[in-house]
């Protein structure tokens, strides 16, 4: 048996990674849409009784106060990306319970799913442009509320 | 004006439970109900008309806040007459302050005069009419301080146990009954016209 | 002469704050002590008098002045944010749903008649799954749309274990 030469080992190399870049590349280009939602945790106390819980960005606040909601504080529980092709979907799971998917609809609609518990919530199709935000949010218990936000962020 | 005249054919609990799932209409039937009730309450305890007017309407405020917290263990007068009660011993005590002395430790029990007072053996009720003999109370009531004047008005017209008397005025159950004495026999020596004798 | 704690015992038996030993002890007392007998007397007068009521103190305002003073402190209080009280799902659900309502009611009034003028091809946003309660609140120039869902907060079908990582 011929033995692996050091030429031949990188040769290999090289091709593996060239593959790996034309895979990247691939993945890249196929991701038409990206995507970032958040499970936020909306309250009147100054702080989250979970310390892994942040305040939400600025950007985020204000975004919110801007709507005719009460609380005033939102503390972020977790937060995915997502990307997806033209015709694509993807789903993240938000939290134990809760699972997002989102589908693209004929190149400018997005198809919004959310999941509780296993049982589908709500499914929401509608225009969302970059930077626009879809809220989707419900009462929780002592007064404060659940939200989840999907922005589009390309 | 359908839903004002719907309302006001409502008992308390419903317009209570009204006000809080956020019905300001109905709490302002509520407030029309027993604005009387609760301005008198203020009235008594602080004997002018504008601390009780501020202070009745600042407890409907601070109702409407707390609407959430009525669990319907007493009526919604009496509960509203907590808070006015409340807020009217903040109002004493901040008095007393400025006059460097606190409720709590205002012992103007006249060092004992109450204990050698001769017993006052005219029957106030006698020889006079419901209204005259309330308001005789009432000028009686004006002249005790505020600490004698409030023991009175939660025992004898809220009917508040010595118990819950100590814990709405912060003070011991012996301060309670000692106050409460005090007033008594004060009372019963001004409605007889009689003064005090002093201490021997 | 009675001593003071002898005074308040009698005024304890009188206002029914007694143990059932020691109204025995009271009772047996004043069947001896006609000085005992006529101070609880005086307290009883005394008590029985202030029974016909307080005299009436009528409020010196209107009803209506009376109230607008009340609600403006309401409406000033609940511009300036304070901390909340605990409510029921259902308080909450209904201060938020009311005003949501409103705006849901205007917005869609708005559409309405938009799209009297732009007649669209088809419609833009469709909600296929939500319960019919779900309100939808558009921020055309902050570039929003909030979904609201009225599952009541403490129902088992609720949504708000969504944020159980919280415990």
């Amino acid at each position: 048996m011929k033995p692996i030469t050091l030429f031949a080992f990188r040769r290999w190399w090289r091709c593996l990674w060239l593959a790996g870049l034309l895979v990247s590349v691939g993945t890249l280009l196929a991701a038409d849409f990206k995507f970032e939602a958040q499970l936020i945790w909306a309250t009147n106390d100054q702080k989250s009784p979970n310390p892994k819980h942040k305040p939400v960005e600025a950007e985020v606040r204000k975004k919110l106060s801007d709507l005719p909601l009460k609380w005033k504080n939102y503390f972020e529980v977790n937060r995915k990306t997502m990307e997806l092709a033209r015709g694509g979907s993807q789903k993240v799971a938000l939290s134990e319970k809760c699972t997002l998917e989102i589908k693209d609809v004929d190149g400018g609609r997005v198809e919004v799913s959310l999941v509780g518990k296993r049982e589908p919530v709500l499914k929401r199709t509608q225009p969302l442009p970059k930077d626009e935000i879809l809220v989707l949010g419900g009462n929780a218990p002592n007064a404060t509320a659940w939200l989840v936000t999907l922005k589009r962020t390309e | 004006m359908k839903t004002e005249r719907a309302s006001s054919a409502l008992a308390d609990d419903a317009l209570v439970r009204a006000a809080q799932a956020g019905d300001l209409q109905a709490f302002e039937e509520l407030v029309a109900r027993h604005r009387d009730k609760i301005y008198a309450r203020a009235y008594s305890m602080m004997r002018n008309e504008e601390d009780a007017m501020d202070l009745s309407q600042e407890a409907w405020i601070k109702g409407w806040q707390r609407l959430n917290q009525f669990q319907g263990d007493s009526s919604f007068a009496t509960w509203m007459t907590r808070i006015v009660i409340n807020l009217c011993l903040d109002a004493i005590r901040r008095q007393k302050r400025q006059r460097a002395e606190s409720i709590e430790e205002m012992d103007e029990d006249s060092g004992g005069v109450e204990r050698h007072m001769p017993v006052v053996t005219v029957n106030p009720t006698e020889r006079l009419e419901r209204a005259e003999l309330r308001a005789r109370i009432d000028e009686a009531m004006d002249k005790l301080s505020p600490a004698h004047r409030t023991v009175l008005i939660l025992h004898e017209f809220e009917n508040m146990e010595y118990k819950l008397i100590a814990q709405t005025m912060r003070c011991s159950i012996g301060t309670v009954m000692s106050r409460l004495f005090y007033a008594r026999r004060k009372l019963a020596a001004l409605l007889a016209d009689l003064k005090p004798a002093k201490p021997s | 002469m009675m001593d003071w704690e002898q005074q308040l015992k009698l005024q304890a038996y009188l206002d029914d704050e007694l143990s059932a030993a020691d109204r025995r002890r009271v009772e047996a007392w004043l069947a001896r002590d006609s000085e005992a007998v006529a101070l609880l007397a005086e307290l009883r007068r005394t008590h029985m008098a202030l029974a016909v009521g307080e005299r009436d103190h009528q409020l010196p305002e209107s009803r209506e002045f009376y109230w607008s003073q009340i609600e403006r402190g309401i409406r000033s209080a609940e511009r300036t944010p304070t901390a909340p009280e605990r409510s029921s799902w259902w308080a909450a659900w209904r201060r938020l749903v009311i005003p949501l309502g409103a705006m849901a009611a205007v917005v869609l009034a708005g559409i309405l008649t938009v799209s009297q003028f732009n007649p669209a091809p088809g419609r833009e946003s469709e909600m296929t799954l939500a319960d019919s309660d779900a309100f939808t609140y558009r921020d055309y120039a902050g570039g929003m749309t909030l979904v609201w869902l009225s599952y009541p907060a403490e129902s088992e079908s609720s949504l708000s274990s969504l944020v159980d990582t919280l415990d």
